[in-house]
């Protein structure tokens, strides 16, 4: 017996789709909300190494009282406490209240900047303003402000660093003659004079880096800004030309199918009796007409199906949870009357589970495959439908298993390519349109399905598909027990 | 009196197949070939239908589907079926992919689900008036 796998991975596009519907303010909202987040987050990481640090100085509190620092630091303690509560504000303000004029997400960014910048100050403050490197965190603020700012607002960001490093600065240096604790700790002893001149120096450097680092990243901020408006409607353009081409399709399809759908109709009044008598040679010659002109009309519609499904872009195809049981009863209900004209009869058993898939999609992967087991089974055999729950790992399984004619172990890798011909298939099913299980393997791909298939010649098929994530319903014991639905001929 | 049916269709083997199987089971039917014809015949009194079958893409892609919302919203009395060749696949077409209580069926015309279908319709409209 032979027996393949198959898996179609595919590029998960969801998300960008979702962004592309959004308006774009919408859109820039949602990142900045995203991003705000990741700052609190960030926010909490900092607080916590602040706090771990503050009990390492408070247990080693005797080693640093022999390197001379005998005075006991307040201010970080002070640091903590402001950053705590404005991280809880800031979460607060995203998740609890309205969203309004004063509580935009740029607002919240803005305060959260603001309050940053002020404690920033403080630190370099007590840390040292000029005899320290600490003043060039000052530039993470300028970069974050560019790249979520306007380049106007970013230079405001920017003009405030400079006011309040230089506000520290001064007060380090000229308003505050005690010296700061970095001095203490490296002993650097300079002539008052010579301290103020440095600090002058150091003032104006580091006023030009903001300038030059605000230039740089709101530049390169700007060009990537630009990039993604150009992909942005890049991917508006992609969805218009996808539903354009979607109603060529349809357009297409309607024209070839609605002659044969016109004589289909008349063919139809003819067999009820709305013309008058016919004999029985003219009725057999219609219906021979009739199953021609329906394979026909399939075969149309199927390529429509085809081409739909390969667009995901189409508003239909959205995710949302589907109950199997009802699904699996419906193409049961609907593919009753095909499997009864061909004397098959269809067992279901259904242990039922939740997954999320696009529910049109999931019909036209079951309903494709059954009718699949149904054309190439032998007379009066049955085709056994079961859905299997792994309730550990949280996976399913459905299997379809036909009685029927098998496919060959040379044939099995090629049974999903598009107008694959087998000429045994062909034999059997005169109207094969070859494209049947294309369209199963693309809704499988769409759905992050997977399927295998076991076969063997003249004996049977078993299609399995696999759903690797699913969810329980609410109140439901193990097996559901269902009667078996028989549609065979008595 | 028998219900009265408007049938919009461009195609005029299939005007004629419908007109064939409603006449004959005591319907009376208004045959018309473009979307206007039976928006302008909704002026008389005496022609309002108590039903109507339309044909989805007449004359525009979705002609049927605009006529409906206009005497929907004007005659919510007036029960609908869509009579299109596409069948299911006209769905994503319709807003909020309304399943409940839009009717569509596939072409070819199938005197007995047509028949079926109508009398339906009409117990449905008969129920709630």
């Amino acid at each position: 017996m032979a027996s393949t796998e198959f898996s179609w991975n595919k590029p998960n596009t969801q998300s960008v789709l979702l962004e592309i519907k959004g308006d774009k303010l919408k859109l820039s909202d949602d990142v900045l909300i995203s991003n705000i987040r990741w700052f609190i987050t960030f926010r909490w990481i900092l607080v916590a190494t602040l706090v771990f640090f503050e009990i390492l100085m408070l247990s080693t509190s005797d080693a640093l009282m022999q390197l001379g620092i005998s005075e006991q630091q307040k201010w970080p303690i002070a640091i903590i406490i402001v950053l705590i509560v404005a991280n809880i504000a800031y979460i607060f303000a995203l998740d609890h209240c309205k969203p309004g004029k004063y509580n935009s997400p740029s607002t919240n960014l803005w305060i959260q900047i603001i309050v940053d910048l002020i404690c920033l100050s403080v630190v370099v403050h007590y840390i040292g303003s000029t005899s320290t490197p600490i003043s060039f965190f000052y530039v993470l603020h300028i970069a974050l402000a560019c790249i979520f700012f306007s380049t106007r607002e970013s230079l405001y960001v920017t003009i405030l660093v400079c006011f309040m490093d230089s506000i520290v600065i001064m007060i380090d240096n000229f308003l505050i003659t005690q010296a700061p604790l970095s001095t203490l700790i490296n002993n650097q002893f300079l002539s008052e004079s010579a301290r103020k001149d440095g600090a002058l120096i150091w003032m104006f450097f580091l006023d030009i880096l903001f300038f030059v680092v605000w230039y740089v990243v709101s530049r390169l901020s700007l060009i990537v800004r630009a990039h993604e408006h150009h992909l942005l409607d890049a991917y508006r353009k992609i969805n218009q030309a996808q539903v354009e081409k979607d109603q060529y399709a349809l357009l297409i399809t309607h024209q070839l199918k609605s002659p044969l759908d016109a004589i289909r109709s008349k063919i139809n009044l003819i067999k009820e009796g709305y013309l008058g008598e016919t004999t029985l040679e003219i009725s057999t010659a219609l219906e021979q007409i009739d199953h021609r002109a329906k394979n026909m009309s399939s075969l149309i519609l199927d390529l429509l199906r085809l081409e739909r499904l390969k667009d995901t872009c189409l508003d239909t195809a959205v995710f949302e949870y589907v109950e199997i049981q009802s699904a699996l009863q419906k193409c049961i209900e609907k593919l009753t009357p095909v499997a009864s004209s061909k004397n098959v009869a269809l067992n279901l058993s259904i242990e039922n589970f939740i997954c999320k898939v696009i529910p049109d999609q999931l019909e036209i992967l079951i309903e494709n495959i059954i009718t699949n087991a149904i054309t190439y089974s032998h007379e009066n055999t049955s085709v056994e439908i079961s859905s299997k729950v792994d309730r550990n790992n949280f996976r399913a399984n459905i299997t379809i298993t036909d009685h029927g004619i098998g496919i060959e172990e040379k044939d099995l890798p090629n049974i999903f390519n598009e107008y694959f011909y087998s000429p045994r298939a062909a034999l059997h099913n005169k109207a094969s349109s070859g494209i049947g299980l294309s369209i199963v393997k693309i809704a499988a791909e769409n759905n992050q399905l997977k399927i295998k298939v076991t076969s063997e010649p003249g004996v049977g098929t078993t299609f399995t598909v696999a759903f690797s994530t699913i969810e329980f319903p609410a109140a439901t014991g193990s097996a559901i027990p269902i009667p078996l639905i028989n549609t065979s001929l008595s | 009196m028998p219900p009265r049916i408007a049938h919009v269709d461009d195609d005029s083997d299939i005007r004629e197949s419908v007109q064939r199987i409603l006449l004959k089971n005591g319907y009376e039917v208004d045959s018309y070939l473009s979307m206007q014809e039976f928006i302008d015949s909704l002026q008389d009194e005496t022609k309002k239908p108590d039903l109507a079958i339309l044909d989805v893409m007449v004359e525009s892609m979705d002609a049927g589907l605009t006529t409906y919302a206009k005497i929907h919203k004007q005659y919510p009395q007036i029960q609908t079926i869509f009579l299109t060749s596409l069948g299911d696949m006209i769905r994503p077409y319709f807003e909020d992919g309304s399943h409940e209580w839009v009717c569509i069926m596939e072409k070819p015309v199938e005197p007995i689900s047509l028949m079926a279908t109508i009398n339906e319709r009409l117990k449905k409209a008969g129920e709630a008036a």
